[in-house]
């Protein structure tokens, strides 16, 4: 026999009650683990694009594979959102009606029992006071330990503990709200980083950041505007090289030019105004190399930033010069002049002395030193920060150490220089300066992911913490007096609970105020 | 004393530390072997001096360097091996009154301590700007405490496994058995001896309850301290790094243990999935710990890469 096809509302229920039940949470919690440690153990796009590249030639075929399935960049894949989305809705599914039946729970009285013998706990009293005022006394004595209590003629209900599904609730609900914190913060923010040499005025705006700006997908374009001016960089480091402290002052103004003061940004302690945050990143070498013909600067007026390459294996980093180029695009042949720069002259003496060994805080301004080499050929692009040597050839001769203030003649000693090229040209190493990167970070959503951070933690104690107990009193006329009947039982904790109860038991002892009060009948 | 006379009296404490820890160890699996007084209280009282002796160690390691002494890896496994011989001698010994245990918690320490030894000896270093800030010790604080309570944890998770299969087999054996014939031979009832708590001690271990229990307990404290502490890395992050996340591997290892101990919870909470099942699941949570721990810096590159 074949069951019957079930029906639209029977499937839609069906889903519903797997996507609630304990078990599916638990699958889409460890499904989210598992998802992670692939996150941590293949190489991401977001945190390492580089080490990406390198897996890319390294492997090529598995490679294509991670890149297909979104391997490089597991928390922003389709997958990740779906497992997310899923542990969402199952949250939210189970939220629901836990929460609905905390409330019904918050709002009803306590409920009175019948028979109070088959609690796990009970106890049976002999009492003075008639029932009705020895049911008050426990009324009371429960009030006092904290119980909410409901009394009706001589019977007493209790309950304690309500806070732990409260906070159980408020746990789990901050989820949604780190969740809404984080897609509003995200979605609405960018993040970019902004380059300045000392001396230079930077303006948030889309086209003045260096390299990629990363909007939200509802951003709506709205930089601020703001105006950073960096009066000063600054960078101290220890004998070793080992870094101590990074600083940027910076001047701020607004969108119209009004000032707002001087800021002193440093790792650690980044510049906020409103939304707004600007930190320390990075720092590196500004250097203007002019070259001129016939007294007359051409190119190289602006200071450009250097960029160190990546140490290879066994170098120090800070061993590495620092790397920039001078395009001249409108000579035919082209020419290109590439930069090595070492901020500290006995650097590059060392390096020559022994190329192994690491410079020990050779990395502040002394005698700087630049070596300068002379390319002619087509140029690929026109950015000072990297030279696509692959269809240029290099002057012969043309190439030279330069300190700083000092003026060269560019093509002096040089053979095979292309006929069409001006012969006195003079290149001045005219500056250095540092520059510092800044990160500048738009996140709406900050505020909201802390508040839920706060819930999770302060829902969390009570829901691992507290219990739920129930207490029951019940006072009737005895062969003796009153006879007092305590019942009761907790749903966690229970060695605990045994304690409380025999404290509820004395305390009812002491309020009847009978000394002859005495335990009748217990389990 | 000065910065090499400070680094000599820690590097010294150390070694006390290791090598009572290593007593301690010894004693408390001779007690549990053998049952004898003598043997616990000379496995406390080797912990004690530990206990003390690490103490020492970090005192002195923070006078040398200047700076609270949790910058590396030595430093937070040196803290980390107090804080579990601390965690056994005050809530296991002290609070829930198991002794038998202590061979277990005093080794999880000493393989702690032998690992810092071993893989990250380094010595007292100042540190980069990054990790400059107050929230260091907060965070970093939280972190090793929660490490220390949830590792305590799976140890005795372990132990728990190990005795629970123990009791199912017994019980299944006495089941086995012809029923010793009552006053008059009646069978109907149970056989009385097959409840686990009548069952002949094996080795002394506590009852698979109360282990669970315990587990439960130091996994139940840990868990808001874990939390807590991935909270303060967050914030840190953000004056630090410009992001409250960013998944960087001892981030994202650090929400996989979570996620795990999260399970943990819930499983306990889940009928099915009581017991073994969810004792399996801390015990995935006790690897992902030590990964997040040891191997993230050790092998994976990334931003907390401070102690290689």
């Amino acid at each position: 026999m074949t069951s019957p096809r079930p029906t639209y509302r029977q499937s839609v229920a069906l889903v519903w009650r797997t996507l609630r039940s304990m078990r599916t949470a638990l699958i889409l919690l460890l499904m989210l683990a598992l998802a992670s440690v692939a996150g941590s153990l293949i190489p991401q796009l977001p945190n390492s694009p580089g080490a990406v590249r390198q897996f890319l030639a390294d492997h090529a075929l598995l490679g294509r594979f991670y890149l297909r399935a979104g391997l490089f960049d597991v928390f922003g894949s389709w997958w990740f959102v779906l497992i997310t989305t899923l542990l969402f809705v199952s949250l939210v599914a189970c939220l629901v009606p836990r929460t609905r039946g905390s409330i019904r729970a918050i709002r009803q009285r306590p409920v009175q029992a019948r028979e109070l013998d088959a609690f796990p706990s009970f106890r049976e009293l002999a009492v003075g006071p008639p029932p009705e005022a020895a049911a008050e006394a426990a009324r009371r004595v429960l009030r006092r330990r904290g119980f909410r209590v409901a009394r009706e003629g001589t019977s007493v209900a209790a309950d304690k503990g309500l806070l732990r599904e409260v906070g159980s609730l408020a746990f789990h609900w901050a989820f949604i709200l780190l969740l809404a914190g984080v897609i509003v913060g995200k979605g609405t923010g960018y993040a970019g980083l902004a380059v300045l040499y000392e001396g230079e005025t930077w303006i948030d705006a889309q086209a003045n950041y260096d390299g990629q700006v990363r909007t939200g997908r509802f951003f709506g374009g709205d930089f601020s505007g703001l105006r950073l001016t960096l009066v000063d960089y600054a960078d101290t480091f220890r004998t070793t090289g080992q870094p101590m402290d990074f600083r940027s002052t910076v001047e701020v103004a607004d969108l119209q030019g009004r000032p707002l003061g001087t800021e002193v940004i440093r790792v650690n302690h980044p510049y906020r105004r409103g939304d707004l945050r600007v930190f320390q990143f990075g720092f590196g070498w500004a250097a203007t190399a002019e070259v001129a013909r016939g007294g007359e600067v051409i190119a190289g007026s602006d200071p450009i930033e250097l960029d160190q390459d990546p140490a290879p294996e066994g170098v120090s980093q800070l061993a590495m010069p620092w790397r920039g180029t001078i395009k001249l695009p409108g000579f035919e042949p082209q020419m290109a002049v590439d930069l090595q720069l070492w901020p500290d002259g006995r650097a590059l003496l060392a390096l020559i002395d022994d190329p192994s060994a690491p410079p020990s805080a050779m990395l502040q301004e002394f005698q700087p030193i630049a070596r300068y080499r002379v390319w002619q050929g087509p140029l690929s692009d026109l950015s000072t920060h990297t030279l696509d040597t692959r269809f240029l050839e290099s002057v012969p001769g043309a190439s030279g150490l330069i300190g700083g203030g000092e003026s060269h003649d560019l093509l002096e000693g040089a053979t095979g220089v292309p006929a069409s090229w001006p012969a006195d040209l003079t290149i001045r190493f005219a500056d250095l300066r540092e520059y510092s990167v800044l990160q500048v970070t738009r996140d709406r959503g900050v505020p909201v992911v802390l508040l839920a951070a706060i819930l999770i933690l302060v829902g969390l104690l009570p829901a691992l913490y507290s219990s739920r107990r129930k207490l029951w009193v019940h006072a009737a006329p005895g062969e003796r007096g009153t006879t007092l009947k305590v019942g009761g039982f907790a749903l966690q904790r229970r060695e605990r609970f045994d304690e409380e109860f025999e404290r509820v038991v004395a305390d009812l002892v002491r309020a009847c105020g009978s000394r002859d009060a005495e335990p009748v009948r217990s389990r | 004393m000065s910065v090499t006379e400070w680094t000599r009296v820690a590097n010294a404490a150390f070694d006390v530390a290791l090598f009572s820890l290593i007593g301690a160890m010894v004693a408390g699996f001779a007690y549990l072997a053998f049952r004898h007084g003598a043997l616990s209280a000379l496995s406390r009282a080797a912990g004690m001096l530990g206990a003390a002796a690490c103490l020492v160690a970090i005192v002195g390691r923070g006078l040398a360097a200047g700076r609270t002494p949790w910058g590396n890896m030595y430093e937070y496994s040196l803290v980390m091996g107090f804080l579990v011989v601390v965690g056994h001698l005050v809530l296991v010994e002290g609070r829930a009154k198991v002794r038998t245990v202590a061979g277990f918690s005093y080794a999880f320490a000493v393989l702690t301590l032998a690992m810092a030894t071993l893989f990250f000896d380094v010595g007292p270093a100042p540190l980069v700007p990054a990790l400059n800030s107050y929230w260091r010790q907060i965070h970093v604080t939280a972190m090793i405490t929660a490490s220390s309570l949830l590792g305590l944890g799976c140890v005795i998770t372990m132990l728990y496994l190990v005795k629970e299969r123990w009791e199912a087999r017994e019980l299944a054996r006495l089941h086995a058995q012809d029923p010793p014939p009552i006053m008059g031979g009646s069978t109907a009832d149970e056989p009385a001896a097959a409840d686990p708590s009548t069952l002949p001690r094996r080795g002394g271990l506590p009852a698979a309850a109360t282990l669970d229990r315990l587990a439960y307990r130091f996994i139940a404290f840990g868990f808001p301290v874990w939390t807590f502490g991935v909270i303060c890395g967050a914030i840190w992050a953000q004056d630090a790094w410009g992001r409250y996340w960013g998944w960087d591997p001892k981030e994202t290892w650090s929400f996989i243990t979570w996620v795990i101990f999260a399970g943990y919870l819930h499983a306990r909470a889940t009928s099915g999935w009581r017991g073994a099942r969810a004792a399996a699941i801390a015990l995935v949570g006790f690897v992902s710990l030590l990964v997040t721990y040891y191997a993230v810096n050790l092998w994976i590159a990334g931003l907390h890469s401070y102690s290689t």
